[in-house]
């Protein structure tokens, strides 16, 4: 037996090392990936065994995702899920272990490393072509691949050039292209941010990053009515099904609310992690799993532990802020009321206007306030969740979802992707990403719920 | 004095470093199973750190496209040599002592200085944009804790009239550092934290950075870098121990087992702040470094100093 | 001297130890480097250009800072030393170099320039 060995049975106990590529339609899944006690997610990579690959892509994002396989360190492997009855198709693994059950996932991410690591399974080939970036051997006077000093693409890549600054020194800018699979950010959101040193200088967004899933899906659903019920479902499992049924039939208030609570809390427990919580983060996504109307004391204990951690508030004050103008330029939503903008689709609702509703809205418009509305938000949810008593909603065409109204013409998400460059720039890369993570956007929305509310009229 | 002496010195502070690297690992595990809600089975704990190492050390170490290999190879190993000399000057108990030096605080304090660089090395040398500003951060934080620390080290240094590290221990027989210099072991662990990447000072390798300096290492590189991070940990308390707390002081158990208690006594807070402090916006950090720990830190030297005339007289 | 002997050992042990131990890698894991192995991670889109540049090292008025307050702690050393024995003159002294710096550090806060974004 040698160490190989030794060490594969060892290692076997552990929860498996997991990088999750999320697509469309894997909302449901994704924040709960956490919870599960097999598998441990990690943000890069190369730390990880298996990649697990939950939703539908696009082209754009499935080169990206054949790139982040090809970047696991062997032996690696590849779990996939797809929502609906599709398998994964249009996927390029080809060794994929393709689940239709997402509960599945931890035991299947277990059993797949360590087959891997004893040997009994291959490691998943790579993908892409083994092929240098730029054609580089042997060209330019000392085979750097151009001619002068830094002329050329050594290795297949330039160097950065220079680029003017605001303190007047004009040092090298680089652009990273942040991607659709990079931890902190949003899945599926892309970004080409020109950095100097650690602050950020320019924000654009390539064309395809506001495109998702549903363009592969809809070559196989085109023969659908628009609008039918076929459709409707087939988004409904894009996005969260109490909201997409209120636009349509009247629904509990309780399932409503409750969803609402649960879902900001989700978002909370990322919020923490981002912020160097990662233990207390998974202790709020229990919550946010676990919680019931009846039982709301945790969530206003750690609304009193937030209040009382001043290191959170440290790293959250002041960052981000979004102008008055700016949140009326969005459509509504917790970054809206936020800033002081206190639009708010319940307030028009007769179940909820019998309740006393009154929408939580806070002056300062910055990271700290939207992290502070959104733990209120949860707490007053649960309260109405107790107090409504089986009342139901008035549908209306317009719902308040969890970002913003959902059915109007142009969603929270979109809007809030569009305010990401100007808001970005001259933000230093820490705070950056503090700002994008209290936005709370969601890329599937972004793309595919305006057309949700173009099909809902119709019908 | 021989080779002997030096064999002997060599081992035992491999023995201490690898046994202070295994607790602390197994500390962070179980502190973090408590605060996420989870149930604490320590007995698993014991092995788990082994598991990760284990499945870390059976994948492939990967590269990136023109990265610098040999200060990436260096870099672990650079943090890991440091971390060591630093723990090599703490003594054990009176007479056993690795790195028995007339001013062990100027050791440690050099050792402690050149952390900078392998930290800056591990972000640097991929080749990568994250771990760039990683390591770059970095520097910015080192220089930042680096005169807290000197500072109050000399403090302490103040009532025993020397550097080395058996008298500032021997000068607590009647009253600890902790006691009669309050900022001082504050002000240290804050600084410790720093040297350490941990917690609320992990800027190097925040998950706002996707993993930062560590983004693109893993296998047998990954596994290194982090027993050297824990290792600079435990060489933190161990020298906080010495200094602030007493050493080897107390009644009735022989004085090695009082420092290894009182290490950890002090290892467990500083490991539990990973868990309880949000990371530091590094830029507030900064300000609030120089605006208003470096002046404290001052005070502390001053106070001591003063402290020191009047015990003279 | 022993002591300064024992530190070098142990500093080049730890070392040359790590150094091995990350060498025999190769025996546990063993692979080829592809070329999209290779690429820096930054969400799966490939990078336009390499990382290395010439960095905007924002806190550079900061470093300034640092050497001063560097070379005040390479006069702290022997002066915790001999402090005691030389009673409230080395105190009243070093009092005075400190807070020269210290109007150095107020100086850098009230400018700004401890911040950089």
């Amino acid at each position: 037996m040698g160490l190989k060995t030794a060490f594969a049975r060892l290692a076997a106990g552990a929860p498996a090392r997991c990088f999750a590529i999320v697509g469309a339609g894997a909302d449901e899944i994704a924040p709960w990936l956490r919870l599960d006690p097999e598998l441990a997610i990690v943000d890069s990579p190369r730390a990880a065994d298996v990649l697990l690959v939950l939703g539908r892509f696009n082209e754009d994002t499935l080169h990206a995702a054949a790139a982040v396989h090809d970047l696991v360190p062997p032996p690696r492997g590849v779990v996939s899920w797809s929502p609906g009855h599709e398998a994964a198709r249009g996927l390029p693994f080809t060794d994929a272990v393709a689940l239709s059950d997402p509960s599945e996932i931890g035991s299947a991410a277990v059993r797949l490393r360590d087959e891997l690591l004893s040997g009994r399974r291959a490691s998943s080939p790579d993908i892409l072509p083994d092929v240098d970036p730029a054609p580089w051997r042997g060209v330019g006077p000392f085979g750097q691949g151009g001619a002068g000093m830094t002329g050329g693409v050594p290795y297949g890549r330039p160097l950065a050039g220079r680029a003017n600054d605001r303190d007047g020194l004009k040092l090298d800018q680089i652009l990273v292209r942040v991607g659709p699979f990079l931890p902190p950010f949003p899945p599926g959101l892309m970004l080409d941010v020109k950095i100097q040193g650690d602050v950020i200088q320019e924000v654009s967004m390539p064309a395809a990053a506001l495109d998702d899933g549903s363009s592969v899906a809809d070559e196989h659903h085109s023969s659908e009515a628009p609008g039918s019920t076929e459709a409707m479902t087939r988004f409904a499992a894009v996005q969260h099904d109490p909201f997409i049924a209120a636009l349509m039939r009247p629904v509990p208030v309780a399932d409503l609310e409750l969803a609402r609570a649960r879902h900001h809390l989700a978002w909370l427990a990322e919020a923490l992690r981002v912020s160097g919580l990662e233990a207390y983060g998974r202790r709020v996504l229990k919550l946010a799993r676990t919680v019931r109307p009846e039982a709301a004391e945790p969530v206003d204990d750690l609304s009193r532990w937030l209040r009382r951690n001043l290191s959170l508030r440290w790293g959250t004050s002041g960052v981000g802020v979004v102008s008055a103008s700016q949140a009326a330029a969005l459509p509504g939503g917790p970054v809206a009321r936020a800033a002081g903008d206190g639009r708010d689709v319940r307030s028009l609702d007769p179940a909820y206007q019998r309740l006393g509703f009154m929408p939580v809205v806070l002056e300062v418009g910055d990271a700290l306030a939207r992290w502070r509305l959104r733990v209120a938000e949860a707490q007053q949810a649960l309260t109405l969740a107790k107090r409504s008593n089986g009342s139901v909603t008035t549908p209306s065409g317009l719902v308040e979802g969890l970002r913003g109204p959902m059915g109007a013409r142009v969603s929270a998400s979109t809007a809030l992707v569009t305010m990401l460059p100007e808001l970005l720039v001259g933000m230093e890369w820490g705070d950056a990403v503090t700002a994008v993570v209290s936005l709370d956007i969601d890329m599937a929305e972004a793309a595919v719920l305006h057309d949700v509310a173009a099909e809902g009229r119709a019908s | 004095m021989n080779a002997l002496g030096v064999v002997i010195a060599v081992v035992s502070v491999a023995f201490v470093a690898a046994a202070g690297v295994y607790v602390t690992a197994w500390i962070d595990l179980v502190l973090a199973r408590a605060v996420a809600g989870l149930e604490v089975r320590p007995l698993d704990a014991l092995i788990a750190p082994l598991r990760w190492a284990a499945a870390t050390a059976l994948k492939a170490r990967t590269t990136t496209e023109r990265p610098d290999a040999e200060a990436w190879a260096l870099a672990p190993a650079l943090l890991a040599a440091l971390a060591a000399v630093g723990l090599a000057a703490v003594p054990l108990a009176p007479g056993l002592l690795a790195a028995d030096v007339a001013n062990g605080i100027v050791l440690f304090g050099a050792a402690m200085a050149l952390v900078v660089v392998a930290v800056f090395l591990q972000g640097w040398s991929p080749n990568s944009p994250l771990p760039m500003i990683g390591g770059y951060r970095f520097i910015a934080q080192g220089l930042s804790y680096e005169i807290p620390l000197a500072v109050v080290l000399i403090a302490a240094a103040l009532p025993a009239r020397s550097l080395a590290i058996a008298p500032i221990v021997t000068s607590q027989e009647h009253l600890w550092n902790v006691v009669r210099q309050p900022l001082g072991l504050p002000l240290y662990l804050m600084a410790g934290l720093g040297l350490a990447f941990w917690g609320p000072l992990a800027l190097p390798e925040g998950q706002d950075l996707a993993g930062g300096s560590s983004l693109e290492t893993s296998g047998a590189s990954l596994l290194l870098w982090r027993a050297a991070q824990l290792l600079v940990l435990v060489a933190v308390a161990a020298m906080g121990t010495a200094v602030f707390l007493g050493g080897w002081l107390g009644p009735l158990l022989p004085g090695a087992a009082w420092m290894i208690l009182k290490t950890l006594f002090l290892l467990i807070p500083l490991i539990a702040t990973r868990h309880f402090v949000a990371r530091v916006p590094t830029e507030r950090y900064v300000v609030v470094s120089w605006a208003i720990l470096i002046p404290l830190s001052l005070l502390d030297v001053f106070a001591a100093g003063i402290q020191a005339l009047m015990a003279a007289r | 001297m022993h002591g300064i002997a024992a530190a070098l050992a142990i500093f080049f042990v730890t070392l040359v130890g790590f150094l091995i131990l990350r060498a025999s890698e190769r025996h546990i894991a063993p692979s080829k480097s592809t070329a999209p192995a290779r690429v820096p991670f930054t969400g799966g889109r490939a990078p336009d250009t390499h990382a290395w540049n010439r960095y905007h090292v924002r806190y550079y008025p900061m470093s300034l800072l640092f050497l001063a307050f560097d070379m005040e702690m390479v006069f702290m050393y022997p002066w915790a030393v001999v402090f005691v024995d030389e009673g409230l003159i080395a105190l009243i002294e070093m009092l005075m170099f400190i807070v020269i710096l210290l109007f150095g550090i107020l100086y850098t806060w009230r400018e700004r320039a401890l911040e950089w974004a």
